[in-house]
């Protein structure tokens, strides 16, 4: 069921303004509204507040974020955090951010520093990791190329898909040298091979020019590793690389010490920060006088205790709050929260597929979960499929539990197990028709039918279809509820019509099996005729049509038993298939495999048609939607909190 | 039971499912496209896609009807 709320009207010193806003922030309890568009008219010189200056807070949260990802991560520390949040969270904002300012002054130039010497070093590894790669490969090369004075040697590199290209390459610089040159190749890796010229320094503009127009890669080794044999290169090389990497892991000390030292100031002070810019971002939905600031919200009936305590607590009276209850006029503003004994709040996450209902709306939630593991239950059917189900169901919930959406799937598995189970009692089904196989169960006569799902076929549409008429006359109702509560006789008329109409028919269909007495055919009519002129009146030729989508609707309730037939004769197929191999081992696998499907088909299939005949069939008879769900002035869980590193 | 009896359910079943089939085909493609752009609409393309299979099941009724109550 929806939540009772209440509509409130906090009133203050303006002196206090900020420590209210402070103080209803941590309650968390009120859904804000602006108070500037319900003032009344004659409200004389009360007035919006401005919204101060926000400029700094944003720029010094990115800030903080940005140092934040440069630190290394460091052990948990949250207990410090707390401590120094603890401290900060009494300063004012000014204070707030003069020591953001003053934190990141001291630990912004160091660690930035610090950070792109540590990238410059990480540059210059890569590209001697390069220049090794390289010079080892071409190093066995050397032996070949002719030692001239006067020569200047290049290295090439080219993917292996372009090795076309030395055919170019080589008469290309045959011309440009006039025959003075030599070109050696060799694999780099598996996808590039390595070329290297030699050629004379007269023509070593026209040669480079050629090379950068055909777009070549040339790697052009550094002047401190080019003019020495290879092997000294390659030495020089390794020494160069092991002074920057002991560099480099002296600049990570020192960014550790620094994450160690301001880690949790910094985690701190971006929390405060970031719970006074969502307070800041509030101030417009205030409303202020000359000496007085007033908040306007809406709080949930039950918490209205704990919010007036806590404002009496920390202003000893000078902080008024007054409360109202929902008006016809307000009702549509004010904000939803589901109120749900344990059992039905799993179902509030099947609500999600539909918008939240309004507030002066009945909530459908304790409904669905009544139907919703009943139309579960008689689909699946199967004491076996039943118990699986709710294994799986504590599996998911003991394992999982900590996560919202799995653990709320997990209850609605579990709740709705138990009908799987009682009507596989009733449909003498364990595993299809195992239980009937090893003589264990029977199907249960009952009111002179055997409920086996394969022999009462129309028994059980029969049982699907009244179970519609029930489910869509509910529904009715509920509009009908509902419309009165809105005050919209049309709608009630139409509801109330299509109510008639269905209780019409049913009477036809009765008296055309000759289950009643003829005499009640012209009643019957007069019914049906009178409810047709309702549901006209209420919904003109929409109304009218819609008789013929009611009537497709409660139809629609047959996939209770259609689906349940499905899945009982795959599980039939299953035992069948499996008790018809030669070898045991085979047979028991085939078995356990076709069951295992049916099961996971059986844990989808039935929840989405029972959900869809929810939200298609029975919703659409009375259920509006587009509630404003309750969003209280909070911190919440805040993501990107750091600590050291996030 | 006769071949005629059994052809009539095959037709009742096959249309349905054959109309079940294609309508889920454009709902199902359409809905992945909605979902790749607002993931959280899963819910409801999930709802929208079991929506066309009342025809099939309409479908199976009738020819269980078929089966049983025509001799």
């Amino acid at each position: 069921m929806i939540q009772k709320m209440k509509s409130v009207l906090v009133v203050g010193p303006k002196s206090d303004f900020s420590q209210i806003v402070d103080v209803l922030y941590h309650m968390g309890t009120i859904h804000l509204e602006e108070v500037s568009e319900y003032l009344q008219p004659g409200s004389g010189n009360v007035r919006k507040i401005l919204t101060c200056s926000m400029t700094d807070i944003p720029v010094l949260l990115a800030t903080i974020e940005g140092i934040s990802l440069l630190l290394p991560a460091v052990k948990d520390r949250s207990n410090l955090t707390a401590q120094r949040y603890e401290e900060i969270s009494h300063l004012s904002t000014p204070e707030v951010i003069a020591r953001v300012s003053h934190v990141v002054g001291i630990v912004g130039e160091t660690v930035r520093d610090l950070s792109t010497k540590k990238s410059d070093l990480e540059i210059a590894i890569t590209g001697l990791d390069r220049y090794e790669k390289i010079i080892d490969k071409i190093q066995p090369l050397e032996q070949q190329l002719p030692v001239l004075h006067g020569y200047e040697v290049t290295v090439l590199v080219i993917q292996k898909e372009y090795e076309d290209v030395l055919e170019i390459i080589r008469p290309a610089l045959s011309d440009l040298t006039n025959g003075q040159f030599e070109l050696i190749s060799a694999d780099l890796d598996e996808q590039t091979i390595a070329v290297i010229t030699v050629f004379n320094k007269h023509y070593s503009e026209n040669v480079h020019r050629f090379l950068f127009s055909k777009n070549i890669n040339e790697v052009r080794i550094p002047a401190d590793y080019s003019n020495m044999p290879l092997d000294k290169a390659l030495l020089l090389i390794d020494k160069n690389r092991r002074d920057a990497g002991s560099e480099k892991d002296t600049i990570d000390n020192d960014l550790t010490r620094v994450s160690q030292e301001w880690g949790h100031e910094l985690a701190a002070l971006q929390k405060v920060l970031t719970e006074r810019g969502e307070e800041l971002s509030a101030y417009n939905n205030f409303g202020e006088t000359d000496y007085t600031v007033m908040v306007l919200g809406w709080v949930p009936k039950k918490l209205i205790p704990k919010t007036r305590s806590a404002l009496n607590e920390a202003f000893q009276g000078r902080v008024v709050m007054t409360e109202t209850d929902a008006t016809t006029e307000t009702m549509d503003r004010a904000p939803i929260s589901y109120d749900n004994p344990r059992w039905v709040r799993p179902f509030e996450f099947l609500m999600k597929l539909a918008s939240p209902p309004q507030y002066n709306e009945i909530d459908p939630t304790p409904l669905m979960a009544i139907f919703f593991p009943i139309f579960f239950g008689i689909i699946v059917g199967d004491i076996g499929y039943g118990i699986l189900i709710l294994v799986v169901g504590l599996f998911i919930r003991f394992r999982f539990g900590a996560i919202t959406w799995l653990r709320q799937i997990s209850g609605i598995l579990i709740i709705s197990s138990f009908p799987a189970i009682f009507f596989g009692y009733l449909f003498g089904e364990f595993f299809g028709n195992f239980g009937q196989m090893m003589g264990w169960l029977e199907p249960v006569t009952l009111f002179g039918i055997t409920w086996d799902r394969i022999e009462a076929m129309i028994p059980l549409l029969v049982l699907t279809i009244a179970i519609g008429v029930f489910h869509v006359v509910l529904g009715l109702a509920i509009g009908v509820v509902n419309s009165i509560t809105r005050k919209n006789r049309k709608h009630t008329c139409e509801k109330c019509g299509m109510i008639g109409v269905i209780a019409g028919l049913i009477l036809v269909l009765c008296l055309v099996a000759g289950l009643l007495p003829e005499a009640l055919y012209i009643p019957a009519f007069i019914l049906l005729g009178i409810a047709v002129a309702f549901v006209i009146y209420g919904g003109g030729t929409g109304g009218a049509i819609e008789i013929m989508g009611t009537v497709g609707n409660i139809l629609s309730y047959v996939r209770l038993m259609a689906i349940g037939m499905a899945s009982v004769i795959l599980a039939m197929v299953a035992n069948e298939l499996g008790g018809s191999m030669d070898v045991l081992a085979l047979g028991v696998f085939i078995a356990v495999m076709l069951h295992t499907l049916n099961l996971m088909l059986a844990m989808f299939s039935p929840s989405i048609h029972s959900v869809r005949l929810h939200v298609v069939e029975f919703y659409s008879k009375f259920y509006h939607g587009g509630g404003l769900p309750y969003r209280p002035f909070s911190s919440g869980d805040k993501p990107g909190m750091i600590d050291g590193k996030k | 039971m006769a071949w005629e009896v059994a052809i009539g359910a095959a037709i009742a079943f096959a249309g349905g499912a054959i109309a079940t089939g294609w309508a889920q085909s454009r709902i199902g493609a359409a809905g992945a496209a909605t979902i790749a752009e607002r993931p959280e609409a899963a819910g409801s393309v999930i709802v929208l896609e079991a929506i066309p299979e009342t025809m099939v099941i309409l479908g199976f009724v009738v020819a269980a009807m078929i089966v049983i109550m025509v001799r």
